[in-house]
């Protein structure tokens, strides 16, 4: 059976490649929306998780600029009083703190566009030691920074920024967030950067004693983040507590109007498809009358037949969705860092679990409609009287 | 082998009723070849097509080799004309798709026949060769000539070794020369032991029967015997 309806199928080569290109847009645009999605989500977990943090204390007044920090890795300056880092510690719940300082940077060597400057305490940072650890690389030292994997400078180089020079110790691994194009020094340097751009930068940075920009967070196994972040945000006047589904709803809410627009164009090629679909696959029944009753004549069955129309139906649906699917998948990978750039959403390639789900999914309803639109020709041709089919017919 | 009793074919044109069976009463035995002969529109293709269960007649019943058609299942209906029944109808009937070798042996994989791809193949292949079409048996239909289709959808009716063969017009639209190849084909199938029955508007056929019978607006009127 499965030879009689390839057959089929290759005999009519301009009408089914079109109709595979109906599957195949309807295909690709469920799938490429369900992409972002995880991809974005997928993008702000992984980079929570690789901070460390449960929980990220930022300047209640500097929500968005923090937002665009970690999530874009738009450089932004920003701080408010260090006096809340022992406040958050005595917060119930909270088992570890770490402050941190954001600093946007005047152009570097390394880059073409200004990059965050990520200053840490390395007495007690839970954020770069556990990679170096990991990476079995020495602490860091004076004058030593590590960059992210999309900065452009191998392990020994110099950079400069605020007329400091600095000294590349290590490179973070993609995470397809902002913290790809931040750099982390140690907040004694950063101060020291600052004293010297005075003297050295075109534009001197103003960076005040017992300042902090972010506080991250780690909460004891006992505690639930949820909990402790209200706390936090009550007991700690003034600031706002960024959690990971915080941050995964920020860029859903942003990512809203791509996926909308993106779900719209499948339902609509599907709305606007079924009917054509259907109607071509009616008169590819019609057209078979003839054929059909000589199968039925042969000692074909009803359900042969049913199986035969609807067979061929899904097959083209199938075709066109892996052609989707594939089509879709290569293409947001080859330009995912564009596409992160122009929606301004961090993006990683989503995990192998939901990559899977989606195109599971995704298959699934694309060969459904293929289904849907041949039941009613399936159902007509396989209830059609083999002589009625025979003298009606063409061959 | 078939025993036809009361079949009546009816249905409306408008207001006036049209019946292209107006009680048939027919019985074949096993071996016979008998030819249908009669004007167009006088019910013969109707008849023929009621015997094979494609079309339902509107009272009647038909018997064949002891099972009454009207009461089967479709799928019993259907493995019956698939296993005994070999049809051959007026136009080809051959699947452009399909090989003239491909559209012989897709009567075996219609009827479920387990056996492998390549031992109905060779089977195809034979039948194909016994009609003297070996050499074209890899040609697409529309690469073969009127009576070479004729004789492929006559290998394609001998495929599942059919005890009946059930043939609407064969010779029509064929030269005097192959419309002579052809019947003696079925004289030859005759022979060997398979029911024919066929159904044509050329008497002069008839010297190739054991039977001839005529039909007349839905009615079947005997002929006198073939000499």
């Amino acid at each position: 059976m499965l030879g009689l309806i390839a057959r089929s199928i290759i005999h009519r080569p301009v009408r089914n490649g079109a109709l595979i290109l109906a599957f195949a847009f309807i295909a690709a645009s469920l799938f490429s929306g369900h992409y972002l999605l995880a991809g974005a989500s997928d993008s702000v977990k992984s980079e929570i998780a690789k901070l460390g943090a449960d929980l990220i204390v930022v300047p209640a007044n500097y929500t968005a600029d923090s937002e665009a920090v970690l999530l874009r890795g738009e450089p932004s300056t920003f701080f408010f009083d260090d006096s809340v880092v022992p406040r958050i510690r005595n917060v119930s719940g909270v088992e570890q703190v770490e402050p941190q300082i954001f600093i946007a940077s005047l152009t570097a060597s390394c880059c073409s566009l200004p990059v965050q400057l990520i200053a840490i305490d390395p007495t007690q940072d839970f954020t770069i030691a556990p990679w170096l650890e990991q990476k079995r690389e020495k602490p860091l030292g004076p004058d030593e920074i590590i960059v992210g994997s999309k900065i452009v400078a191998g392990g020994g180089t110099n950079l400069n920024f605020f007329g400091h020079s600095f000294i590349v110790a290590g490179k973070l691994d993609p995470t397809g967030t902002g913290l790809d194009t931040s750099i982390f020094l140690r907040t004694d340097d950063a101060y020291k950067m600052a004293n010297d751009s005075k003297v050295n930068a075109v534009k001197p940075l103003v960076l005040p004693q017992g300042v902090a920009s972010a506080v991250l967070v780690r909460v004891n196994d006992a505690a639930e983040a949820t909990n402790v972040s209200y706390r936090i945000v009550d007991q700690v006047p003034g600031t706002r507590v960024l959690t990971s589904s915080a941050l995964v709803t920020t860029v859903s809410d942003q990512l809203a109007g791509i996926t909308r627009i993106l779900d719209l164009s499948a339902l609509v090629a599907t709305l606007v498809s079924l009917p054509l679909i259907a109607l071509i696959s009616l008169m590819v029944a019609n057209e078979r009358r003839r054929e059909i009753g000589v199968l039925r004549a042969l000692g074909a069955t009803r359900s042969l037949i049913f199986r035969l129309i609807l067979g061929e139906s899904v097959i083209i649906a199938a075709i066109g969705g892996i052609i989707g699917i594939g089509s879709s998948w290569i293409i947001l990978v080859l330009f995912q860092s564009y596409i992160s750039v122009v929606t301004r959403i961090p993006l990683s390639i989503p995990a192998p679990s939901s990559l899977i789900s989606i195109s599971i999914l995704t298959f699934v309803v694309t060969v459904a409609v293929g289904g849907l639109a041949a039941l009613y020709p399936a159902v007509r041709s396989a209830l059609m009287e083999p002589y009625e089919a025979i003298r009606s017919g063409e061959l | 082998m078939i025993d036809a009793r009361g079949l009546i074919k009816s249905y409306h044109d408008g207001e006036q009723e049209v019946r292209p069976l107006d009680g048939v009463d027919f019985h074949c035995d096993k071996g016979e070849f008998i030819l249908i002969v009669g004007r167009s529109g006088s019910g013969k293709t109707t008849f023929l097509n009621v015997l094979g269960g494609l079309t339902r007649p509107t009272t009647g019943s038909v018997i064949i080799a002891g099972k009454d058609i009207l009461a089967l299942s479709d799928a019993e209906c259907s493995a019956l004309r698939s296993r005994t029944i070999g049809f051959v109808f007026q136009f080809p009937g051959l699947l452009s798709t399909l090989s003239a070798r491909e559209n012989v042996a897709l009567s075996a994989e219609i009827a479920g026949i387990t056996e492998s791809k390549s031992a109905s193949t060779g089977r195809a292949l034979a039948l194909l060769t016994r009609v003297g079409l070996k050499e074209k048996a890899g040609s697409p239909p529309s690469h073969l000539s009127g009576g070479e289709l004729k004789r492929t959808a006559i290998a394609r009716a001998l495929m599942n070794s059919p005890s009946l063969i059930l043939a609407d017009e064969p010779t029509a639209d064929l030269d005097v020369d192959t419309e002579r190849e052809v019947m003696e084909l079925f004289r030859e199938i005759n022979r060997e032991g398979t029911t024919i029955i066929m159904v044509t508007h050329n008497i002069d056929l008839a010297s190739y029967a054991s039977r001839v019978v005529r039909m007349d607006k839905g009615k079947l009127v005997p002929v006198e015997p073939v000499p």
